[in-house]
């Protein structure tokens, strides 16, 4: 329990860091962010003063204040929920950032779901049939897969899928003129559009099954395994019980350590398919400079990521025995 | 008592003789001291272990050699090739040919007739830099900063692992754009390091965990107790135990860095002054290279140099698994009673 | 009871339990056949405590496993084992199906191995493999935990605590009785002991060596103990037997063989071990090393290494000399070594 609350604690506290991380970077952004809206909004015809004024007031920034002030403004303002507002959509942070966010859950949560799957039933598989013809047909094209960066393969789905055979929409994650809601035709199409992402992703089940696969074997080579057979026992129990969990063990850390790289993965899966998720939205932050939403975005993301890895500390001690008292 | 005193006149062999000996110069162990190595022996012993054992079964693998074959193509070519081949002008050729059509532009131009095959190999020297140079970082700081947290403990650890759990928690690729866009690095060495930053944590985390597991060992117990210097140990006892993980992260590292390198110049989010794969796939996918038949190959060409690079990589990581984990090695091999050592000495220890 | 009955009965307890004629254990390997075991016959009498010595890398876990059938893949296994019951009637332990070798296995001859530190999964705590092995063989739970319970204690471990915990909570010494007992809660006739005090301080071997004396004789149990350890095992055996080169070199009553050693090889093991009064100067490692299991030279194994050996057996494989009524050497000069000092 005293190990709970202090990996809690190094929760909260890592939170803290990346959000000052984030604060620090967005600051040392070239240029001022003001200054290029003011620039933004003179261009739009405003008066010099007030295009000053108002862009004080959308940025949430007085840059004359000194750096420690503003440091405090801005975690205080976080705590209550405020990212700021978006210099490029006019709206405020956690608008935009409401919008993008279950977009992106979904399309990486199934991707990195469907790819841990197959990838353990394929290592098993694997390691049950090892050197024989099955086992070495899946490993060479497990090799070749985890030598095919996830966004080539998404290209490779595009051009083939979507342009040439058209059997997938190339962009956009909703179909048009279909209305939003719990219909039929509405999640159909929705899965429709975030099946190239998620498919995408597919190509790190290579890396999880050749993993598993090599835990798998490792772990038939155990006594424990072969006393287990001469115990007795099925074939089903030594299956699960004694390989399943043992091989899959080292993977679920690698599972959540994906969940922080499945943030990356986004920002270029979500561009190439012009899917309107949060790496989407990071990356055109980036480039029109929109630094609230850089920093909300980032936050955001990392947050999740904190959330993400400390359920998956605190489940690992249920599942390894050996570990529970924080040291695994 | 004995009266054979061989070596106690302080001669040739048992200089141990005299240390063991009591005060009437009989030794206390007529010892069974047959096997002294000298320097050289030892050397070679070393290098037996640690050189030409493990190349040896490396070899014996296909993968290896193939894996090993292709990177040091990569390595010819990147060293080599700009001293051979003339830099890419634009407007060399004409613009779109196709790929094997014809000598002088073997693997087909871009849009502003810019040889590819000249434009793939002139790159492969800044992405090689880049890999090596995020590898090294990646697997450098990693290890320093696992083995201290794993193997010192305490508040050090806490520090340690405080910070390794902010990096891991900050995601890598927005990270480096984010990096990148303050400080606009243009030297691959510099690209390397910077997506080395988004990489350390994870091998950290592992490594420290691999500590402290192996801090319980009884042979670190007893290296303490006999007050080995901490450096000494973690240099002499630990690392060797660590090395092949080690090695095996670092030509993983290598091809993470190389994917995301590429990822992002092809976002445009990197800035280039020379072009290299990732570039090159930006213009092509910018030019809708993907959905025109005739100007694919401008986008494959970078893609297939990466993937064959990649699939070096991987192959020389398989390979070196099975150096480093005998198990996998004697599955395909042997069976049977075959566990240490058959010779006179076990059966005078009890083989203990 | 008449005079007879109990001269049947005394003949009952010193009847074979197990009976292995011309075992064989080999491995197609890409350098040539290994045989690591290269025919062996003996005669395993019920409830008798058989010690099998041998150097690390002799077979001699082989010969353990094969009792069971349980010699790894790819190894074959040729020969004959069978085992006896009571009333006479004989099993074939090679020739049985899969089904019937898993209810064999652990109900009638079970096994004990060298590595208790990894033959219990890490994942689960030690109740669950109690339970799992008497599940799979379809016992009474509660009767089945009970009597686990009992082993347990006997064991002189703690068996609420020692249930209750996972693997690596245990100590090195309460992980080999807890395997122990575990190998005991279906009632086996037979318990094969691979090495299994290899891994423990001097202390704690001694009181798993009295320990197993006391269950062997409340269990009415009959055991095969494997060991390189020979003065370990020396107090504890009925009857030794002496594993060389994939082979026995001799077997007999355990007092026997250590005072009348009629096999070179038993002469040296016993010199070379470790005495606390044999001044230095006259212990002696055994010269030489073992053959390789797939070049095994012709004639008697050990006679490259043997002081004795001369022409004939360099030739010719020795068979089984009769020392005595029990007592058995696979030497051609047995005479002369009963002469050696």
């Amino acid at each position: 329990m005293r190990w709970t609350v202090q990996r809690l604690l190094q929760g909260i506290v890592t939170i803290w860091a990346v959000m000052t991380v984030s604060f620090a970077l967005v600051r040392l952004l070239p240029g001022n962010p003001v200054d290029f809206l003011i620039v933004d909004l003179v261009q739009q015809g405003v008066e010099p003063a007030e295009a000053a004024q108002r862009a004080q007031n959308m940025l949430n920034i007085d840059p004359t204040k000194p750096l420690h002030i503003a440091y405090f403004e801005y975690m205080f303002d976080v705590l209550q929920g405020n990212l700021g507002q978006s210099t490029w959509y006019s709206e405020p942070v956690t608008a935009v950032i409401g919008r993008a966010l279950p977009w992106t859950i979904l399309v990486m949560s199934y991707g990195v779901l469907l790819s841990f799957l197959l990838g353990i039933v394929g290592g098993a598989f694997m390691a049950y049939f090892e050197g024989q013809k099955l086992d070495l047909a899946l490993t060479s094209y497990a090799t070749f897969m985890i030598s095919v960066p996830y966004y080539v393969l998404a290209i490779i789905l595009l051009v083939f899928l979507g342009y040439r055979f058209g059997l997938f929409p190339a962009s956009g994650r909703v179909p048009t003129g279909v209305t939003p809601g719990v219909n039929l035709p509405y999640i159909a199409g929705v899965l429709h559009h975030a099946a190239l992402p998620i498919l995408s992703q597919v190509v790190i089940t290579g890396g999880i099954a050749l993993q598993m696969r090599g835990n798998s074997i490792r772990v038939l080579g155990e006594d424990y395994l072969r006393v287990a057979r001469l115990r007795g026992l099925s074939d089903y129990l030594i299956a699960t019980r004694y390989v399943g969990r043992n091989a899959v063990l080292p993977i679920y850390t690698g599972l959540m350590i994906s969940i922080g790289a499945m943030f990356g993965g986004a920002v270029v899966l979500e561009t190439i398919f012009k899917y309107r998720g949060m790496g989407y939205y990071l990356v055109r932050a980036v480039q029109t400079r929109d630094f609230p939403l850089m920093m909300g975005a980032f936050t955001v993301i990392a947050v999740a990521v904190v959330i993400a890895l400390l359920v998956a500390d605190i489940t690992y001690g249920r599942l390894d025995p050996r570990a529970g008292r924080g040291e695994v | 008592m004995s009266d054979a005193t061989a070596g106690a006149d302080g001669s040739t062999e048992d200089k141990y003789a005299d240390l063991l000996s009591d005060e009437e110069g009989v030794p206390a162990f007529e010892s069974v001291m047959e096997t002294r190595e000298t320097r050289r022996e030892r050397y070679s012993r070393k290098f037996d272990t640690y050189v030409r054992t493990p190349l040896a079964i490396m070899f014996e693998d296909w993968r290896a050699v193939v894996g090993l074959l292709i990177i040091s193509t990569y390595v010819v070519v990147g060293a080599f090739g700009p001293m051979v081949m003339d830099p890419v002008l634009m407007g060399e050729g004409e613009p779109l040919i196709s790929p094997f059509q014809n000598w002088q532009f073997p693997l087909g131009t871009d849009r502003t007739g810019q040889d590819l095959l000249t434009m793939t190999v002139y790159s492969t020297r800044p992405v090689l830099l880049m890999m090596g140079s995020g590898a090294f970082f990646t697997v450098t700081v990693g290890t320093i900063v696992g083995t201290l947290a794993g193997y010192k403990g305490g508040a050090l650890d806490t520090v340690l692992s405080t910070v390794t759990d902010t990096f891991i928690n900050i995601p890598g690729l927005p990270l480096v754009i984010v990096l990148s866009v303050i400080i606009e690095p243009t030297n691959p060495i510099i690209v390397g390091i910077f997506l080395s930053i988004a990489l350390w944590a994870g091998l950290a985390r592992s490594i420290r965990s691999q500590l402290l597991t192996l801090r319980r060992e009884s042979f670190v117990e007893s290296s303490q107790a006999l007050g080995v210097p901490t450096g000494r140990l973690i240099r002499k006892e630990l690392l060797p135990h660590l090395l092949p993980y080690v090695v095996i992260n670092f030509v993983n590292a290598a091809r993470i860095v190389i994917f995301s390198a590429v990822a992002l110049y092809f976002l445009g989010v990197l800035p280039f002054e020379d072009s290299n794969w990732g570039i090159v796939m930006n213009l092509a996918y910018e030019n809708g290279a993907h959905y025109r038949p005739d100007a694919l190959h401008w986008l494959l060409v970078p893609v297939f140099a990466i993937v064959f690079l990649s699939v070096g990589l991987v192959l020389l990581a398989q390979s070196l698994d099975r150096v480093f984990n005998p198990r996998v090695r004697a599955r395909s091999s042997e069976g049977g009673d075959e566990d240490e050592s058959t010779t006179a000495t076990t059966a005078m220890t009890g083989g203990r | 009871m008449s005079k007879t009955d109990s001269l049947q009965e005394s003949r009952q307890d010193e009847s074979t339990i197990m009976r292995v004629r011309d075992l064989e254990v080999y491995f197609d390997m890409s350098r040539g056949q290994s045989r690591v075991v290269d025919g062996i016959d003996l005669d395993l009498k019920r409830n008798e405590i058989l010690g099998v010595v041998g150097e690390s890398g002799s077979g001699k876990s082989m010969l353990a496993a094969s009792l069971l059938d349980a010699v790894v893949d790819p190894g074959v296994t040729n020969g004959e084992v069978t085992y006896v019951e009571e009333d006479g009637t004989e099993t074939d332990v090679l020739g049985l199906s899969k089904k019937e070798l898993k209810r064999f296995r652990w109900e009638t001859v079970s096994m004990v191995f060298q590595g208790a530190m990894s033959s219990f999964n890490p994942v689960t705590d030690i109740r669950t493999h109690f339970e799992e092995t008497l599940i799979a063989h379809e016992e009474d739970l509660d009767e089945g935990m009970e009597r686990a319970k009992e082993i347990i204690t006997d064991l002189h471990l703690d068996p609420e605590r020692v249930l209750d915990a996972y693997p690596h909570e245990l100590s090195g010494g309460m992980k080999q009785r807890a395997l122990i007992a575990l190998s005991l809660v279906l009632e086996p006739e037979v318990l094969v002991m691979d090495e299994p005090t290899a891994a423990l301080d001097l202390l704690m071997q001694r009181s798993i060596i009295t320990l197993i004396n006391e269950i062997k004789e409340k269990y009415d149990l009959t055991i095969v103990f494997i060991t390189h350890d020979l003065p370990l095992i020396t107090g504890l055996a009925d009857r030794l037997a002496v594993m060389y080169a994939f082979q026995l070199v001799e077997r007999g009553p355990a007092t026997e063989v250590v005072r009348n050693s009629a096999h070179p090889y038993t002469r040296a093991l016993l010199k070379s071990t470790p005495n606390l009064q044999t001044p230095l100067e006259e212990m002696r490692p055994v010269e030489g090393s073992a053959p390789d299991p797939i070049n095994v030279p012709p004639g008697c194994s050990y006679h490259e290494r043997c002081p004795l050996a001369t022409s004939i057996c360099e030739t010719e494989d020795p068979d089984p000399y009769d020392v005595t009524d029990d007592h058995e050497a696979n030497c051609h000069h047995w005479e002369e070594t009963l002469e050696m000092e």
